[in-house]
């Protein structure tokens, strides 16, 4: 490049970076939208997590029947359990979702047992309400420790150690770090993070694509010496610093909320502390580079702004459906996903999440495919501009 | 000067549309040189062939004696063109959009400026040259698009319809305007579909028709050619009917 291709290039960058700065609608949504993203988002899904931790500490069974069996229900309330009178409605309730889960006794509990046959309890819930699925876990959890218990004294009674009905003692060993639980969070940090980086550059790139045609100013500019080649380099680097800004700012709002915000204490799901932001930032550069080269594509190929924001969803659908076809795969990734753009970013997020490290050779082999793919968009629309059919159709 | 050979272009899938199809003319330095014809005449698809944008099919077209093909961005650099699309950037202020073109130009600094107030000068720009451009009337818009047109100060300035939308006052003031410029040695080409302001202004007229040239001359040899009393009557003569024509 010479200097007169330097100087000419600078001249589009500055000039698309005031411009975008001058347009306070878009600039002012864009910006807000990706500071607060961050703090709301944490905040609900942080009191989701709380209230569910709640409601497992102190979990209020309404029983239904409990003169039936009071060795059961002096056996829940020993576990700390809060037994309370089941309405008579409480499966009306239960499918509002005003109760999460009722104890039913047998009202011939007390004969059944007697006659040496199992007494009946049930459980009556909605498990479909993610909601109450720890109350449900928990009452569940605390009759089968009742039964065993009930069953263990049988067995003494008659001579009998208790190994001989349980010959399969079950441990587990949770390898999940703190960090690593919280899967649901995980996922969302990184898809929001994946997504600011196209949401990021939209704007500034359709603006300067199709609303520049629009607006009847590309004409006048291709009439300049600015060769197509300088122009599309320095709308790209314009919206590649927009996008930049973006994602940067949609992180911060992240880290400081993470970092200072009064959130209810629920365990660490995950880390995001200064290195994982550092670690995003640098998984999410190829997006930074490859979403805006492809959103000037899209755009040029637009005659107008809103030709081009219908064209563009279809790009946004696929950026923000890949990484749920990720999450409901729930296999082991095979390697070549560090070729697939978006998928391998969004797998070095969740890497970065659960607090470790990306390897360089898949941060090196995430970068192929976005490389590629921008030069491949740059060249496209820099044709596109040379050629006499962009001219066409006001 | 630009000299034009036996021009031709088609557009369409096949080349169906013949925009233009042996044009041959010249337009002389320190002259205002008209281009007249009725729309669709093939006038904006010359003037875009000229300024580089548009490539000839046939036939050969230079500006000081370089070829718009081979020697586009030299070309670029000598021609200011006030195009038939003349879109302004309304989030930045008249200035701006001027300065923008001049530092394409490869202008900067000191210089660029002092052009830049020059220009808004003999405008009447300089009151509103820091608001932004959004808001102005489509007479203060026209002016920001000739400065900007004219901010690297060409030799050859080419003009499309450029009194489309304008008042009267902003007419004259662009009629005084190319004046000054013809006074300066400038090559201007102006092309109207409107013939009272092609014989006002116009030292030359080149008549267009269907893509080819018709006549050719100042506005009494056009008279003389067509046998008529009046230029109108000479327009309609040539033209062989007085569709597209404005009155």
């Amino acid at each position: 490049m010479t200097g007169g291709a330097v100087a000419r290039t600078l001249a589009i960058l500055r000039k698309e970076l005031l411009d975008t700065f001058r347009d306070r609608r878009t600039g002012t949504v864009t910006l807000l939208s990706s500071i607060l993203a961050g703090p709301i988002f944490l905040l609900l899904i942080f009191n989701l997590i709380a209230s569910q931790a709640e409601r497992a500490r102190e979990l209020t069974l309404p029983v239904m029947g409990a003169e039936y069996a009071p060795a059961v229900v002096a056996f829940l309330e020993r576990q700390q359990v809060n037994v309370t009178k089941a309405p008579a409605d409480y499966d009306a309730q239960i499918r509002r979702g005003d109760l999460d889960v009722v104890l039913i006794i047998d009202d011939a509990f007390g004969t059944d047992v007697a006659q040496g046959k199992p007494g009946v309890v049930r459980l009556v819930f909605d498990r479909s309400r993610d909601r109450a699925r720890a109350s449900i876990d928990q009452a569940e959890s605390l009759l089968r420790g009742y039964n065993r218990q009930w069953g263990d004294q049988r067995l003494m009674l008659r001579g009998v150690t208790s190994s001989v009905a349980n010959p399969l003692r079950i441990e587990t060993a949770d390898l999940a770090t703190p960090q690593q639980s919280g899967a649901l969070v995980l996922f969302l940090v990184a898809y929001y993070g994946l997504f600011a980086s196209v949401m990021g550059g939209m704007a500034v790139a359709l603006d300067t694509t199709a609303g520049e045609r629009e607006r009847q100013s590309l004409e006048p500019l291709l009439m300049t010496p600015a060769r197509p080649a300088e122009i599309v380099v320095g709308k790209w680097l314009a919206v590649c610093a927009f996008d930049a800004l973006v994602v940067t700012l949609t992180l911060t709002g992240f880290y400081l909320t993470l970092a200072f915000a009064p959130l209810p204490p629920v365990g660490v799901p995950f880390l995001f502390g200064s290195r994982e932001f550092g670690r995003f930032l640098l998984v999410l550069v190829p997006m930074i580079l490859m979403l805006p080269a492809i959103l000037l594509y899209v755009g040029s190929r637009a005659r107008a702004y809103k030709e081009a924001q219908a064209n563009v969803s279809v790009l946004l659908f696929v950026v923000s459906l890949i990484p749920l076809v990720q999450l409901f795969m729930q296999r082991k990734e095979p390697p070549w996903l560090m070729l697939v753009p978006v998928s391998a970013q969004y797998s070095l997020l969740n890497t970065s999440l659960r607090g470790e490290a990306p390897a360089l050779g898949q941060l090196a082999l995430s970068w192929l495919a976005p490389l590629a793919l921008i030069v491949v968009a740059l060249v496209a629309v820099a044709r596109r501009l040379s050629k006499e059919s962009i001219l066409s159709g006001k | 000067m630009i000299a034009l050979e036996r021009v031709a272009k088609a557009f369409g899938k096949r080349r169906e549309v013949h925009a233009v199809r042996d044009v041959s003319f010249e337009a002389p330095d320190g002259a205002i040189t008209g281009l007249l014809g009725p729309n669709g005449a093939g006038k904006t698809t010359l003037l875009r062939m000229i300024a580089t944008l548009v490539i000839p099919d046939a036939g050969s077209v230079a500006v000081d004696g370089l070829d718009v093909v081979a020697a586009r961005y030299a070309v670029r650099a000598r021609i200011g063109v006030l195009s038939d699309a003349r879109g302004l950037y309304p989030r930045l202020t008249a200035r701006e959009n001027v300065r923008y073109h001049g530092a394409l130009h490869g202008l900067a600094g000191k210089p660029l400026e002092q052009r830049i107030d020059t220009l808004f000068g003999t405008l009447g720009l300089a009151p509103i040259a820091d608001r932004r451009t959004a808001g102005f009337s489509q007479g203060e818009k026209m002016k920001v698009a000739i400065a900007r047109a004219l901010v690297h100060d060409p030799a050859t300035i080419l003009l499309d319809e450029p009194t489309n939308g304008l008042d009267i006052m902003s007419v004259r003031m662009l009629r005084d305007e190319l004046r000054a410029l013809r006074m300066q040695g400038k090559c201007l080409l102006f092309s109207s579909h409107v013939m009272q302001e092609v014989a006002a202004l116009c030292d030359r007229i080149v008549v267009l028709s269907q893509g080819r040239v018709v006549a050719e001359g100042t506005a009494p040899e056009l008279i003389a050619r067509a046998g008529t009393s009046g230029l109108e009557d000479a327009f309609v003569a040539l033209l062989g009917s007085d569709e597209g024509l404005a009155a």
